[in-house]
Parts: C-alpha cells; sequence; structure tokens
C-alpha cells in the first residue's frame, strides 16, 4: 500500500510535468500555453515534496513536545525550495498573462498561428 | 575589505527604491542607477586587485557556515566576471542615461528592471550555492523579458514571450537538475556537491548533466536553443541588447562552466559541448550572412561568438579556458560597443535595415567610425583586442590537436569578415539617399562609445594588460580542490 502510493505519487507529478509540456508545444491559444507552463511546474513542485517525505514523519517544526521523543521529522529543505520556487512561478506566470493582453491589444487574437510578426 | 554581498544587495535595493527616488526629485531615477553601478563597479574592481593570489574571499550569508547556509564565493574567476559585468553595466547606463523616447515612467521601469538584471547576473556568478543559483537566474530572466517588452510600438510582446517560454521550460529542467541531484547527495552547496557527486550512479548523472546543459545553454545562446536571441535583440532597446550580449549571455556561460568544472564531472560532457558551440557557429554565422537588419545581424553574430566561446572551454585545457575568457571578454567589450553604435546608427530608419545605411560615413562621422572599429576588431584583425583572443583560441585548438576546427574557425571568420564589410561598405562607400533624417549622438552616449573603443585599442596594443588576470582566472577555475577547501574548510577531496 505504502510502495503504492508512493509511486502514485511520483506518476502523478511526472503526469503532470508532461501535460504541461505537451499543452505548451501543441496548443495553439496563449492562454492555454501559459496554463501549460503552470500546470508542468505544478508537477514539478509535487516531485520537490514527494522526495522529501520520510515515511511516518511530521511537520519539520522543532518545539519542546518533539525534542528528544524520537519523533521522525520530514526533510525541510524541498519544502523551503518549494515555496521559493511557487513563488517565482507565480511570477513567471505573471509576466506571460501581462505579455498575453498585450500581444491581444495588438492582434486582436491569442491563436499563436496568426502572431507572426517575427519567424518563430 | 568589502563584503561582496554588497554587489548583490545594493542594485537589488535600490531597484525597488527607485520609484519613491523619484517621487522626490524626479531626475534622480536617471541619476541613482548611474551612482549604484559606478559604485558596485569601483568596489568590485578594488576587492578584485587587492585579492590575495589563491584565497577567494568567501561570505557565509545569515551567520550559518557552509554547507548549511548560502555562501558567496568571490575568486580570482568569478571576481574578473563580476568586475567586467559592473564595468558594463556603468557603461550602459552612461550611454542610456538620457534617451529622450521614452520620458520618465518608462525610464523608471527601464532602469529598475536593468538594476535587477545587474542584480541577479552579479549573483549567478558570485553564488556557491545551486539553489541560489537558480533563484538569481530567474530574477536576471524575469526581468530581462520585461526588458525584451519595454517599446510598445514595435513587436515587442512578440518577443518578449517567445523568450518567456523558452526561458521558462529551461528553468523547468534546471529545477529538475537541482531536484535530483538533492536526491542523490543531499546537499545543495555547490562544493559539497563537488565531493559527493563522485558517488552518484554515471547514469544519473548524465541525466542531471544533460538537464543543466540545456538549462543553462537558452541563456548561452546554444544552438538550437537560441530561437529567442535575434528577436529578443531586436525588439528590446539598443543598450539593452548591448547588456544582454554582455551581461546575461555572459552569467549563463559562467553558470555553464562553473557546474561542468566544478560541480559534476561528467565522461564525454565536453565533447557534448564542442559539439554544440560548432553546430552554433556554423548555424549562426551562415544565418548571419543572410540577414538584411542590422540587428538581427548583430544577434546572430552574437551568437557565432558565444558558440566560439563554448569550443574553446569545451577543450578542458588551461589554453582553451583562457582564450574562452579572452573571447568572453572581446565580446562583452566589442559587441556593447556594435549595439550601442547601431542604437544610433538605425535610430531614425523605419525598417532598421542595412541598406537604409547607406553613406552614413559622411553624415554621422563619429557613430560610423566606432561601429567600423568594432566590427574590424571582432572579426579579429590586428591591432585590436579582438585579434589577440582569436589568436589564443587558434593556438588552443592547435594544442588539443583538433585541426578541422581551426579550418572551420578560419572559414568562419571570411563569413565574420563578408557580412561585417557589407555593412561598412554601405556606410562609406555608397552615396546616400536623399530623405535621410539622422539622430546626432548625444555627448553621454558619445563618452560612453569612446571607453569602449580605448578599451578595445589598449587591450589590442598591450594584452599583457589583462592576460595576467586571464591566466590567474584560469588557474582558479581548474583548482578544484582549493575551492572545496576555502568553502569548506572542515571537509577535503578524496
Amino acid at each position: 500500500m505504502q510502495a503504492f502510493l508512493t509511486y502514485s505519487i511520483y506518476g502523478t507529478a511526472l503526469f503532470l510535468m508532461l501535460l504541461g509540456l505537451y499543452a505548451v508545444l501543441m496548443k495553439k491559444n496563449l492562454i492555454k500555453i501559459v496554463i501549460g507552463l503552470s500546470v508542468a511546474d505544478s508537477g514539478l513542485h509535487l516531485l520537490f515534496v514527494a522526495v522529501g517525505y520520510i515515511n511516518g514523519g511530521t511537520a519539520p517544526i522543532f518545539s519542546p513536545a518533539v525534542a528528544g521523543t524520537g519523533t521522525v521529522m520530514t526533510d525541510p529543505v524541498p519544502q523551503a525550495l518549494v515555496l521559493t520556487a511557487i513563488v517565482i512561478g507565480f511570477g513567471v506566470t505573471a509576466v506571460a498573462l501581462a505579455l498575453v493582453v498585450r500581444l491581444y491589444r495588438k492582434h486582436n487574437t491569442t491563436n499563436i498561428d496568426e502572431i507572426k510578426n517575427l519567424k518563430w | 575589505m568589502t563584503d561582496p554581498v554588497y554587489f548583490i544587495a545594493i542594485p537589488l535595493l535600490t531597484a525597488f527604491l527607485l520609484p519613491l527616488f523619484g517621487k522626490i526629485y524626479k531626475p534622480l531615477i536617471g541619476i541613482i542607477p548611474g551612482l549604484v553601478f559606478a559604485f558596485t563597479a569601483y568596489i568590485s574592481f578594488d576587492l578584485y586587485f587587492n585579492l590575495e593570489p589563491g584565497k577567494p574571499v568567501i561570505v557565509q550569508m545569515a551567520g550559518w557556515a557552509p554547507p548549511w547556509g548560502i555562501n558567496l564565493v568571490f575568486g580570482e574567476f568569478s571576481g574578473l566576471i563580476v568586475s567586467l559585468i559592473t564595468f558594463l553595466a556603468f557603461l550602459v547606463w552612461v550611454y542610456s542615461y538620457n534617451f529622450k523616447k521614452v520620458g520618465f515612467d518608462n525610464s523608471k521601469k527601464y532602469f529598475t528592471l536593468l538594476m535587477l538584471m545587474v542584480a541577479g547576473s552579479i549573483g549567478v556568478v558570485l553564488t556557491g550555492d545551486i539553489f541560489n543559483m537558480f533563484v538569481f537566474l530567474e530574477i536576471t530572466a524575469i526581468s530581462s523579458y520585461g526588458l525584451t517588452a519595454f517599446y510598445k510600438g514595435r513587436d515587442s510582446a512578440e518577443a518578449a514571450f517567445k523568450f518567456l517560454l523558452i526561458g521558462s521550460l529551461s528553468s523547468t529542467f534546471i529545477l529538475l537538475a537541482i531536484l535530483l541531484l538533492y536526491k542523490q547527495t543531499g546537499t545543495l552547496n555547490m562544493a559539497e556537491i563537488a565531493i559527493k557527486s563522485q558517488a552518484i550512479d554515471p547514469k544519473i548523472k548524465s541525466i542531471i548533466a544533460i538537464l543543466f546543459f540545456v538549462g543553462f545553454g537558452i541563456e548561452a545562446e546554444m544552438f538550437p536553443l537560441n530561437g529567442w536571441v535575434p528577436d529578443a535583440y531586436s525588439q528590446a532597446p539598443g543598450p539593452v541588447a548591448a547588456s544582454f550580449a554582455s551581461i546575461l549571455a555572459k552569467s549563463g556561460i559562467y553558470a555553464l562552466i562553473r557546474v561542468f568544472y566544478t560541480v559534476l564531472d561528467v565522461e564525454g560532457i565536453f565533447n557534448l559541448l564542442l559539439t554544440a558551440g560548432l553546430l552554433t557557429i556554423i548555424f549562426a554565422e551562415f544565418t548571419a550572412m543572410r540577414q538584411t537588419r542590422l540587428r538581427r545581424m548583430l544577434a546572430y553574430s552574437s551568437i557565432g561568438q558565444m558558440g566560439l566561446i563554448m569550443v574553446a572551454f569545451s577543450f578542458n585545457t588551461k589554453a582553451g579556458v583562457f582564450a574562452g575568457l579572452f573571447l568572453m571578454f572581446n565580446h562583452a567589450v566589442i559587441k556593447t560597443l556594435l549595439f550601442l553604435a547601431s542604437g544610433f546608427l538605425t535610430y531614425s530608419t523605419k525598417q532598421k535595415k542595412i541598406r537604409d545605411l547607406d553613406g552614413f560615413g559622411k553624415i554621422m562621422p563619429f557613430t560610423s567610425l566606432m561601429f567600423g572599429l568594432g566590427a574590424f576588431a571582432i572579426v579579429g584583425l590586428p591591432p585590436f583586442s579582438g585579434f589577440w583572443g582569436k589568436l589564443n583560441m587558434l593556438t588552443a585548438t592547435a594544442d588539443s590537436n583538433l585541426y578541422l576546427v581551426i579550418a572551420l574557425i578560419l572559414v568562419v571568420a571570411v563569413v565574420e569578415i563578408i557580412y561585417y564589410f557589407k555593412v561598412i561598405g554601405r556606410l562609406y562607400f555608397r552615396e546616400r539617399h536623399e530623405d535621410v533624417n539622422i539622430q546626432k549622438p548625444t555627448w553621454n552616449a558619445v563618452l560612453a562609445m569612446s571607453i569602449l573603443a580605448l578599451v578595445i585599442i589598449g587591450v589590442g596594443l598591450y594584452p599583457d594588460f589583462i592576460t595576467d588576470y586571464l591566466a590567474k582566472a584560469t588557474n582558479e577555475l581548474f583548482d578544484k580542490a582549493g575551492y572545496i577547501k576555502h568553502v569548506l574548510p572542515s571537509l577535503s577531496l578524496n
């Protein structure tokens, strides 16, 4: 059961990343491309948290109640990294959406095939 | 002794305070960034020239000793790159501090983004923590998306969106590589990874290496990941294109070198780098020949130069790294001059085409002269600094017994001569069109270009000015055990 859970989390993370990549590469709508980027990021974040998990571990907060009881804690580093990565991903998504707004105003479309002033 | 953290902290802090300064007194928007860049350039030169040989300055952030805390390493290699970046950032400011097109509101955004980009690039170079490097890389990347989209009239949003797509895919790859590395070694400190990475399964190590290679290769303008380059360079403002070539690409290639020379030693990665570099050169130079727009031509030429730098670093010999550093210096200085000059040459032409520049040598003598000087220098004619870079490159290639690569470099030099001299021929040997209106360069632009030209000629006549420093930087890059020993005194390389 435990092994199944672990692998299903890894599988979901991988699936999300591939799904996001698929959307970025194949979709024609700018908004969908941005969503794809965001989904791929989420998959990566899930993978981060899954890697840091230790079986039966509690939240990595040090307090007098846990001190000396031998309680196992999960690895705090990936969680800190994921927080940073989420913020960065948020920033990138915001910039991307702002650019989509500018592109829409200029070209009156969100279809990437119709925006071809520069060579793609 | 200056604390290297100032190189990151001061531009980062001022970038966000800039709008407030603007509220107090509007011209401060233009002046404050200059003061900041001048100060960081001054302290980085000061620290770099007073560096004790073989003893990098190492700072621990927030009082946590490495490998737990984040550390900054200002050594002979990273110090050289930081000094170069701060110096060129200052010149870019000198050039752009009163460009008239944009007005107050926009120059606020421009300088904020420019300072963020410089702070991020310096952070990439200085940091000793792999995740921290990723964060700085993202700061650099996000601010350069903003800078690319700066002019509203052009197709800049399209170029920026393209850049963003490629850039965020690259950051996903880098993050995945960092995750795998952390899973394998349990640390993020680059020195400690360098010790522990020897125990990683070679298969996983090559996956990590490929992910880093692709991720950093995008910033370093490597073929085939450089689709963003010509668009971003041609749509961004002139000084921004200059700073992309001199600052953004430099931090990308630095990250690539640092990871593959110090952090991971992967079998065969240098052959991959050699192949990618050669493909980059061939693709870029032959595409540059066909370009009709000046900016795009310069962008492809810039890609070609970066390819040459990658080839130089891929030899994994001291001569190769020395030549690579010389080429990096040349590319940073000369390409900046070319982009700055091209900014005024194409200022009033609508299409920014090369054939609009007929006869500009007579009506814009100074800017044309500067462009010509830059073009002579970048193709490697003596007595300019470009000559010494190419010469060192050729001897390094000969040392590695890669004679076909020598032939390729020479062929490519001829191609470079063809397309640069096509522009010079139009500037000087054509009658000018009737209805051209020109933009005289402002005095500060003249100053910035003159300083760059002086550096190019000075280093060309007396290459000994910089060869000592480049040699020291080369030795530091190869001294992996020394790097680890300085960062982590308690551990050592087995």
